[in-house]
């Protein structure tokens, strides 16, 4: 299927703060981008695209009383990926200057033609989108404008205020990464990003030598796309405070007794699980089995599209690039497809409506065009199939995390993400948490300890009977999801009401049980 | 981007010259990397990335500020400077700090292959080849990744110490798939000398791992006898590695505490079979030379025969708790036995024979409860005979029980990478009993 060139101009979203700009010097970057898609042309290559750009970084620890870390991290490249003769090649490096492109440029084609005699099928693309447009991700105040005293002072605030609390320790920490990218292909495509995220983070741990007890509880402060504000407005000591006497609390809490339970899942624990269970699932790459050697393939095959039963009616999974806040949102994806076409269902209804697509896979299940699911986590990095921000939809009809509750006789309210693994084709499931309440006869009763649970996708979506309406709304997610080799990470959101799942298998992971 | 010795060493040299901090320390890494994935017989991704960073920590008054850069040209090395300089300024004062360390003598660490023209893309493609060829001779599908890289590391401080290592990196795993999409087997290996890559053996073990038409066996969960391979035994070694923080157990917060206090340094936590050690001239997994904060890594057994017999400790907590300063590990040896793979298979009347384990995660850090799946070559043993595929099962193990009650340990092999840290492993098959599998899988 040949590429096709459609320019589109799209004015660019206001800036509103400092930081809020396109900062590296635009003429270079297309000097450069110009001198590698010329070269590539020239080179024989039938597509190019290449990415160039900065990475600006602070990572901040402190441990209880001192602080370990304050690094600020500046990273700078570009990577070129050519079509030749059917073939891709890549290649990327740290550096923004004429010799090293024109060097990338020759590399990249070699790569090419090095792939030929493991090429037995040409290399196909679907519609490409050749769009001209600025997106800048709307924010507060500038993380990084933001003094390096201040950040640790917060940090060392947090630690001695979860000590205080009932802490023995406490372990606390900052992330803030801001990534400026221009994209361009060889159809005509020039698209400038910026966006920047933070997550601040931490863990109060009690332990009880004379019983030979430890116990941790780590913040439920989600990782966000957002400035300083975010940070400033996250009530961090309060829930320091709240931490250390939780994990002081977790240290005599009682064992859970094993067996199947109905458990409501508040969203701080149900977006790994969408993520694990939905997210990566529902990846076509992985569904054709180009991740198989490393992340896995998937139990669902592309004949089920449209007609495999997912969940129950209750379950709609919607991704989206665009939802305020959220780590995946952008305005264009890495293949330079606007974040319009990352507005889907994957699941409607229980029903399994759409996959996740990068550049060069949605021709091979009958479709012209990907639906805006690339990302490289560097410009030096070859650009794969990533989740955009992927939610459970609320409850259209009223309904709170009471009510919830309400309708269960014996049951745990799960809260926090912890511990967790899934197979390699995400069916079967283990996942812990933070903290957890018996349910007893429709209200909350003691805190519990020790409890993970178990299941399968889709029984587990298909025991869903219960879910919280909008107002029970939350945002989580990670700045770190894993794939592909070498190993990429990637920022991603999730949002979920809490849920109900009826008859969810519960482990005592306990060393006595 | 290859840098010299003589390269770093002018840069930090001129670093800290530059430098009006107390101290200063630099660090240099970077490489040259080549990869590419193939899946069902073709190419799908390939890279070739050069890079570099360096990171500049300067010491001020008991504070450290640090700040890295990807530029190397002089301004961007003074702003750099600069700038941690300022960040050090408007931190407070560390009431752990240590100062730089001075001059040290490293081991020497054999992982450089001066051959280099066997990483780039098409020495890889055709190791490629290999397997994908293997695929069609014994019918399955096969996907997989090779890679190769030239890296170096250096180290300077304004103390006098200066480090240099460089080592190379060729890996190759296959994945292969019977046609049915019902059974699939892996192999792979990891190695820092090219010419000890096997791509032939590698592709052979995977397919023929993947060549069963047989309908899986389904398990029942329980408490079964396995053998693991060496991939197997190395993932969970690094788990039991990764844990032995002494400041942690010092602390009471690892499974290596005492009850009431101390920690487990000197106590028998596993079976004389185990010893777990580290080795910078050790033939099949050397460590690096220069450890985390410039410590030397020194050979060292850190579990010998069962006993607990050293700890990681970071030059802060040892000067906390006037002990020796031990850099982590990312490189360790599983010593083996004398036990064949075969033999251990003809002495097990009914367990499980696991190919690696995915996605393992730790429920429990003090009592080092570990879950997480088998995958890619799981298979019945019976009578002493593989009889059977046996579908994928999750297992939540605690460690030191695994550990404890080992049977029989075949000849160490250098295995692909170990879990999480991306080090280099050497491990031996090992038969053990009551590994317990809490629940079926049906992921293939």
């Amino acid at each position: 299927m040949a590429p096709t060139y459609a320019p589109v101009r799209d004015a660019p979203e206001r800036a509103t703060a400092s930081g809020d700009r396109f900062a590296l010097d635009r003429a270079l970057l297309d000097s450069l981008a110009d001198l590698a898609l010329d070269g590539a042309k020239r080179g024989g290559a039938r597509y190019a695209d290449i990415r160039l750009g900065e990475t600006l970084q602070e990572y901040a620890q402190a441990e209880d009383d001192r602080l370990e870390h304050f690094d600020e991290r500046m990273s700078r490249g570009f990577g070129l990926r050519v079509l030749l003769d059917g073939s891709w090649g890549f290649y990327g490096a740290r550096r923004l200057d004429p010799a090293s492109i024109r060097e990338g440029v020759q590399r990249a084609l070699d790569n090419a033609r090095a792939m030929r005699v493991i090429q037995p099928r040409a290399i196909e693309l679907e519609q490409l989108p050749a769009h001209e447009a600025e997106w800048i991700m709307p924010m507060g105040v500038d993380p990084l404008s933001v003094s390096s005293r201040e950040k640790s002072d917060l940090l060392l605030s947090i630690c001695a205020t979860a000590r205080d609390n009932g802490a023995d320790f406490c372990s606390a920490s900052l992330s803030i990464a801001r990534e400026e990218r221009l994209f361009a292909n060889s159809l005509g495509a020039r698209i400038r990003q910026t966006r920047t995220r933070v997550h601040p983070s931490f863990t109060a741990t009690a332990v009880d030598r004379a019983a030979d007890r430890m116990a941790s509880r780590e913040s439920l402060v989600p990782a966000r796309g957002a400035g300083w504000e975010y940070v400033t407005s996250a009530r961090l000591l309060e829930e320091a405070a709240t931490a250390g006497r939780e994990a002081r609390a977790k240290l005599t809490a009682k064992p859970v007794t094993a067996g199947d339970y109905d458990l409501v899942i508040d969203p701080t624990n149900l977006w790994l699980t969408i993520h694990e269970t939905v997210g990566h699932s529902t990846e076509l790459d992985r569904v054709l089995g180009w991740e198989a050697n490393f992340a896995g393939t998937s139990f669902i095959k592309p004949a089920m599209l449209g007609n495999l039963r997912f969940g129950s009616e209750l379950m709609t999974i919607v991704a989206d690039r665009s939802q305020p806040g959220a780590l995946a949102t952008i305005g264009y994806d890495d293949d330079g497809a606007p974040a319009a076409s990352a507005e889907f269902n994957i699941v409607e209804k229980g029903v399994l409506k759409n996959f996740q697509m990068a550049l060069g896979q949605a021709h091979h299940i009958g479709l012209s065009a990907s639906n805006g699911c690339a990302y490289a986590d560097d410009p030096t990095s070859f650009p794969i199939q990533r989740m955009p921000n992927i939610s459970l939809a609320p409850n259209p009809e009223k309904c709170t995390l009471d009510d919830l509750v309400t309708g269960v006789e014996n049951g745990v309210y799960v809260v926090g993400a912890g511990s967790w693994s899934i197979d390699q084709q995400r069916d079967n499931f283990q996942f812990g948490g933070q903290l957890f309440y018996e349910i007893k006869n429709g209200r909350l009763g003691e805190m519990l300890r020790d409890v993970a649970y178990q299941g399968r996708t889709i029984p587990f979506w298909n025991s869903l009977d219960g879910l919280g309406d909008a107002s029970t709304y939350h945002l989580d997610g990670t700045f770190t999801c894993g794939k592909a080799e070498p190993v990429q990470v990637a920022p991603v959101s999730h949002g979920s009401p809490p849920a109900r799942f009826r008859n969810v298998r519960v482990l005592n992971t306990s060393p006595g049980a | 981007m290859l840098l010299s010795s003589d390269d770093a060493k002018a840069i930090s040299e001129k670093i800290i010259a530059g430098s009006s901090a107390d101290a200063c320390v630099v660090k240099i890494d970077g490489g040259e990397d080549n990869s590419l994935r193939f899946a069902r017989g073709g190419a799908t991704t390939n890279i070739t990335t050069s890079k570099a960073r360096l990171r500049i920590s300067s010491h001020i008054g008991g504070r450290v500020g640090a700040v890295t850069t990807t530029r190397l040209d002089d301004d961007a090395l003074n702003a750099a400077r600069a700038r941690s300089e300022e960040i050090a300024r408007m931190l407070p004062v560390d009431p752990d700090y240590v100062a730089p360390l001075g001059p040290q003598t490293y081991d020497a660490s054999a992982r450089y292959d001066e051959d280099a023209s066997g990483f780039r893309l098409d020495a890889l493609a055709a190791q490629a080849a290999r397997v994908i060829a293997e695929g069609v001779r014994q019918g399955v599908d096969t996907f997989g990744c090779a890679t190769g890289a030239r890296r170096y590391s250096a180290l300077a401080t304004s103390n006098g110490l200066f480090a240099f290592e460089r080592w190379s990196e060729i890996d190759l795993s296959a994945t292969a798939r019977n046609k049915t999409d019902t059974w699939s087997g892996w192999a792979g290996a990891h190695e820092f000398i090219s010419a000890r890559l096997d791509a032939d053996s590698i592709a052979r073990r995977a397919c023929a791992k993947a060549a069963h038409d047989a309908e899986p066996v389904d398990l029942e969960p329980g408490d079964y006898t396995v053998i693991l391979e060496p991939a197997a035994v190395a993932e969970l070694a690094f788990w039991v590695m990764s844990a032995m923080d002494a400041r942690a157990a010092d602390e009471g917060r690892s499974f290596y505490a005492r009850a009431g206090g101390g920690t487990k340094i000197g106590e028998k936590l596993f079976d004389e079979k185990l010893t777990i050690r580290v080795d910078p001239a050790d033939p099949l997994a050397p460590e690096g030379g220069v450890g985390w904060e410039g410590v030397p890594h020194r050979a060292r057994a850190f579990i010998d025969k069962g006993v607990v017999s050293a700890l990681y400790r970071s030059r802060a907590w040892a000067q906390k708790t006037n002990a020796e300063a031990i850099p982590f590990a990312a490189n360790f040896v599983v010593e083996g036995g004398d036990a064949s793979l075969d033999d251990m298979i003809r002495s097990v009347k009914r367990g499980v024979l696991v190919t690696r384990f995915w996605y393992e995660n730790m429920v429990d850090r003090k009592s080092l409860l570990l879950t997480g799946l088998t995958r890619d070559g799981n298979f019945l043993i019976e009578n002493g005979r593989v009889s059977a595929p046996v579908r994928n099962m999750r297992f939540n193990q605690r460690l030191g029980e695994l550990f404890g009650n080992i049977v029989a340990l075949g000849k160490t092999e250098r295995t692909w990478r170990a879990a999480g840290g991306g080090g280099a492993a050497a491990a031996p098959p090992m038969l053990a009993e009551k590994f317990h599998f809490s629940s079926k899988s049906s992921g293939v």
